[in-house]
């Protein structure tokens, strides 16, 4: 084959192919990850590499509750900063986005019972209308509950007062979100919808 | 039996998060990737995606000033780069019914909600990799098939019109907008 040949046909592995509907096209892109897919026999089990990844992220671990103690001071300073100036869009997105980082990584840092607690706060934040009405002592309640789980040190999810604490705090939540709602009955649902994104 | 080589792709994470963007550089170099490359907000990532060409693009979604979703958006925007296909995954603490379906319609390949598990985040990319989806270009949408199964018990109207046309190879439309603009 002419360089020219494997040229051409370098550019023909390029393009995609299109097929043109009415109101739509569906394309097909040229699969570049192709390259990263191995056939391998069902015996061969010899790298197994989510259980290396475990181990990796295990070995990692030592730093988490230094790691957990960084988020919950940010959690705070980010409270603090929302009494000191007032509830602006600034002090709100610093404590939804400092919540919200604990939400998804406390169970990872082992610490499981603090996620539903962070979960609460951001609704909380996320679906109260008027930002002027969030209420500031429930805001610190999460927060100071955030910490106490943190602080001493509830690992697993067998710490029954825990729990309770923040099934509480979720249940008054959900109370004040639906009377601030009382008039949106579609934003109401889709607050009280289950998730549905898979893990 | 598929397996991939992570040693061949090259990934792009952005996240505000130091601490989950270092879990998730620990798990793809766990799985055999050598080329992580990282930023730290949206308008970074957005650079970095240029600059590195990543295979595959692992993004956060609530980050400060340019977020996950708009950055999706400016990605699959047409002639915007060169790679409007990458597979891109969202990795989120969201996890409601409306969030997910924002995150689909904004044309996110894959939606992995935090905590994040070595296994999850295996599986995700495992599928963008070995089952990659077709994509779509409708007057509102561009980005990979919504349907991912055909389902036999749908009974509503037929939205997508049109007979089935010939599978040509060709320059796809938003790449010969973006040539001739």
């Amino acid at each position: 084959m002419s360089e020219a040949d494997g040229t051409m046909s370098d550019k023909k592995a390029n393009l995609a192919a299109v097929s043109t509907f009415a109101d739509h096209e569906v394309i097909l892109p040229p699969n570049k990850l192709k390259k990263a897919v191995q056939k391998v026999l069902d015996t061969d089990v010899e790298f197994d590499p989510v259980a290396k990844a475990e181990a990796a992220l295990a070995e990692l671990s030592q730093d988490f509750s230094a790691w957990m103690g960084q988020e919950c001071d940010r959690l705070d300073a980010a409270r603090h900063a929302m009494r000191a100036g007032g509830i602006n869009q600034g002090t709100r997105d610093g404590l939804f986005l400092a919540a919200h980082d604990i939400k998804g990584q406390a169970s990872t840092f082992g610490f499981p019972l603090v996620a539903p607690v962070a979960d609460s706060l951001c609704r909380l934040i996320e679906h109260t209308p008027d930002m002027a009405r969030l209420p500031l002592a429930l805001v610190d309640q999460h927060v100071d509950a955030v910490r106490a789980i943190m602080t001493r040190n509830t690992r697993g999810d067998s710490d029954a007062n825990a729990a309770r604490l923040s099934q509480k705090l979720r249940q008054v939540t959900d109370e004040f979100l639906a009377y601030e709602n009382r008039d949106r009955p579609d934003h109401l649902e889709a607050i009280l919808s289950p998730a549905l994104a898979p893990g | 039996m598929v397996r991939i080589d992570f040693n061949r792709l090259r990934f792009l994470i952005i996240d505000d998060n130091a601490h989950m963007r270092r879990i998730l550089r620990t798990l793809l170099h766990g799985f055999g990737t050598r080329e992580v490359y990282e930023a730290e907000d949206g308008a970074a990532g957005l650079e970095g995606f240029t600059h590195y060409s990543p295979d595959i693009v692992i993004t956060d979604w609530a980050m400060p000033i340019f977020d996950g979703l708009e950055l999706t958006q400016m990605i699959r925007q047409p002639g915007a780069n060169t790679n409007p296909y990458v597979p891109i995954i969202m990795l989120t603490g969201h996890s409601e019914k409306k969030r997910v379906i924002s995150a689909r319609d904004a044309g996110v390949t894959e939606f992995l909600a935090k905590p994040i598990s070595a296994k999850g985040l295996y599986q995700r990319v495992l599928n963008v990799v070995a089952n990659p989806r077709p994509f779509i270009r409708t007057k509102s949408y561009f980005g990979p098939d919504r349907r991912r199964n055909a389902n036999p018990n749908y009974a509503g109207p037929e939205r997508r019109k049109g007979g089935k046309a010939d599978v040509i190879k060709q320059q796809p439309l938003l790449d010969k907008a973006k040539t001739t603009a």
